[in-house]
């Protein structure tokens, strides 16, 4: 089932067009990366979806909700820099956040402790937020955006601002969350994305060109590249190699002769037996498979 | 002995306006102290609130306390 | 309840800000600043020096109504200046440094949000202005002479109005721009306009907010209270109440992220 769907989703900022008509839905308990490059319109779609804008055009859709029903109940959202009431202990400001969702002062007490171990900041839950790291205020960013228990959780480049063991602390954190809710998390690194999303939306100038789950992308993108590599000048084999049939293109980096092919199998065969009749003085032979990554390059190039 | 009569007198009237002032500088200061930041320097804040009482520590309240 | 907790939070924001601190004891001093600096206007005087001997001083005497009124008179500039400058950031700062993309992500209707803030301020400017109206009220009847517990209730309440619409423009200016500054500036430029309005068509405008002090002036006089400040006191009563309204929908129909 999903969670939100989005049909025809436009948004325009004084005459220009950053978002481009969005079609996508979110289905309950995946964990999806909206990836793209700055500028996309990653943010604009993000804000759109938790209320904080308005789009121009197109709607949002949550399944399951009761009519009227207001849409920031089912919602958690951490925006890009978050920032808190800094004069407010962690804890103060969870336990307000939490009571603005109508959870009684108690039950506010209680997640709010909850979460704040879970995120790893119990020790300095009654410290001055004005006193926090950069990743303890992000970790705080996740709790608050998590207090009332939402069907959606909006991330908006929850790693970018933060420093590597940050980044793997936030990750690991969002790889337990999604057993809880289903996450929507933007990110202009391929990477973060593949490590723990589930399905992964590509957005690119204002419209997502890809879309779908990420295993199914893979193999879809997928093309084999095999380096190979002669002790004496490698060269003398390029042309020789660039015509066999199997071959898709052939590429000469550095000494190395990179080959993309499409049937893995048969290529290693008649690259392997052309070597071997004509004893090649093959010194590398490796397969290495092209991942989103380059899906990701020419989309963002073109 | 005219005119310390005349202070003795005054006094009980104007004694209160003097120990408010002298709150409300003190507040200040420690507000000063304990603030992490604050706009322009701290020690120019200090001779505002110690030397131009009233109009001191409102300004301070007002301009040089940074918001969270 | 979620009213409330907004509420609250104001509450010990400004706690903690040691606004609940320095703006009653401002005002208290504010207050009996006047009444006391002319009741010793001549030993001032006289102490500076400055006088050939022999000068006497003639004063007209100050009428008790007339020393509570200089209060007000405090009130009406410095006073209406501070409240101006306490509340400029109530919603406005918060929407500047990113809070509210927060808070208003969370459900909690604008209503709430604006009037509960709006509630948090009036209360602390209630209360500092009840402070410094006793001291001056006590210290009139100290010097000057006796004004009637009724009297002094009377000007209480009715200049409490027009200080509650002065509060009530800033919160709505906050829902109109995000800049503190801003804000501060749109509010006293909507209130010398205003009072420039006045002292061109105060004949045929009686009931205009800016008229209260006039009336009032008369009402401990006369000791009776002219229809007119009645009048103008609903006038900004209603004005305040339909600014709250204007706040909302402007909070409503407006872009939080922006």
């Amino acid at each position: 089932m999903a969670v939100i769907k989005v049909q025809g989703l436009k948004k325009k900022f004084k005459g220009a067009e950053i978002i481009k008509g969005l079609d996508f839905q979110l289905e309950t308990g995946r964990c999806v990366a909206l990836l793209g490059p700055n500028g996309a319109g990653k943010t604009t779609t993000l804000r759109i979806l938790s209320g904080l804008l308005k789009p121009t055009d197109g709607t949002v859709l949550f399944e399951g909700r009761e009519k009227n029903r207001d849409i920031r109940h089912f919602i958690g959202y951490l925006p890009q820099y978050p920032v808190f009431h800094s004069w407010m202990s962690g804890k103060e400001f969870l336990v307000y956040v939490g009571m603005l969702a109508h959870l009684p002062k108690k039950e506010a007490g209680e997640r709010a402790e909850k979460l704040l171990k879970k995120v790893d900041i119990y020790e300095a839950g009654n410290r001055k937020i004005a006193s926090y790291s950069g990743g303890m205020r992000q970790r705080l960013g996740i709790a608050q955006a998590m207090i009332h228990q939402p069907q959606l959780l909006l991330l908006d480049e929850p790693v970018s601002a933060l420093d590597p063991i940050g980044r793997r602390e936030v990750l690991t954190l969002m790889e337990e969350l999604k057993e809880q809710t289903t996450i929507l998390f933007s990110t202009h690194i391929l990477g973060d994305a593949e490590e723990i999303c589930d399905d992964l939306l590509l957005l690119h100038k204002g419209k997502i060109v890809e879309k779908g789950a990420i295993e199914e992308l893979r193999n879809k993108n997928q093309s084999a590249k095999f380096e190979l590599k002669f002790s004496s000048n490698s060269l003398t084999y390029f042309e020789r190699i660039k015509s066999m049939d199997i071959v898709q293109d052939c590429l000469m980096v550095k000494s190395e002769i990179h080959v993309q092919v499409k049937d893995i199998e048969k290529a290693r065969q008649q690259i392997l037996a052309a070597s071997i009749k004509n004893n090649w003085p093959l010194v590398k032979f490796e397969l290495s498979r092209t991942s989103l990554e380059d899906l990701f390059m020419k989309v963002v190039k073109n | 002995m005219d005119e310390l009569q005349q202070l003795i007198d005054i006094l009980p009237i104007i004694a209160p306006v003097i120990v408010i002032q002298l709150i409300l500088m003190l507040v200040a200061l420690v507000s000063l102290i304990r603030a992490d930041d604050t706009n322009g320097p701290k020690w120019l804040w200090a001779i505002l609130i110690l030397f131009f009482s009233l109009i001191g520590p409102i300004l301070y309240f007002i301009v040089g306390r940074r918001q969270s | 309840m979620q009213w409330m907790t907004v509420f609250s939070k104001e509450l010990l924001e400004d706690w903690r800000s040691y606004k609940w601190i320095w703006v009653p004891l401002v005002f208290i001093l504010l207050c009996i600043m006047d009444p006391l600096s002319s009741y010793y206007l001549p030993q001032i005087l006289e102490a500076v020096g400055g006088l050939p001997d022999g000068t006497v001083i003639e004063m007209p005497e100050t009428l008790p109504e007339e020393a509570l009124m200089m209060s007000l008179a405090q009130l009406s500039m410095i006073g209406v200046m501070i409240i101006a400058a306490i509340t400029m950031g109530v919603i406005a700062g918060e929407r500047k440094s990113g809070v509210a993309e927060l808070v208003l992500v969370k459900p909690i209707p604008y209503l709430t949000y604006i009037t509960a803030k709006w509630a948090a301020k009036l209360l602390l400017i209630f209360s500092s202005y009840l402070l410094g109206m006793l001291a001056s009220w006590y210290y009139v009847n100290l010097l000057f002479g006796e004004i009637s517990f009724l009297k002094f209730m009377g000007v209480f309440f009715f200049y409490f109005i027009w200080l509650a619409f002065v509060t009530t423009l800033s919160v709505f200016y906050n829902t109109t721009v995000k800049v503190p500054g801003l804000v501060i500036s749109y509010t006293l430029l909507t209130l010398i306009v205003m009072s420039v309005l006045y002292k061109i068509f105060a004949h045929i405008m009686p009931w205009f907010p800016n008229s209260i002090s006039t009336h009032l002036m008369r009402f401990v006089m006369e000791n009776n209270i002219p229809g007119e400040l009645w009048g103008a006191a609903g006038i900004t009563a209603v004005l305040s109440v339909i600014l709250l309204v204007l706040s909302n929908y402007v909070f409503k129909t407006k872009e939080m992220a922006d």
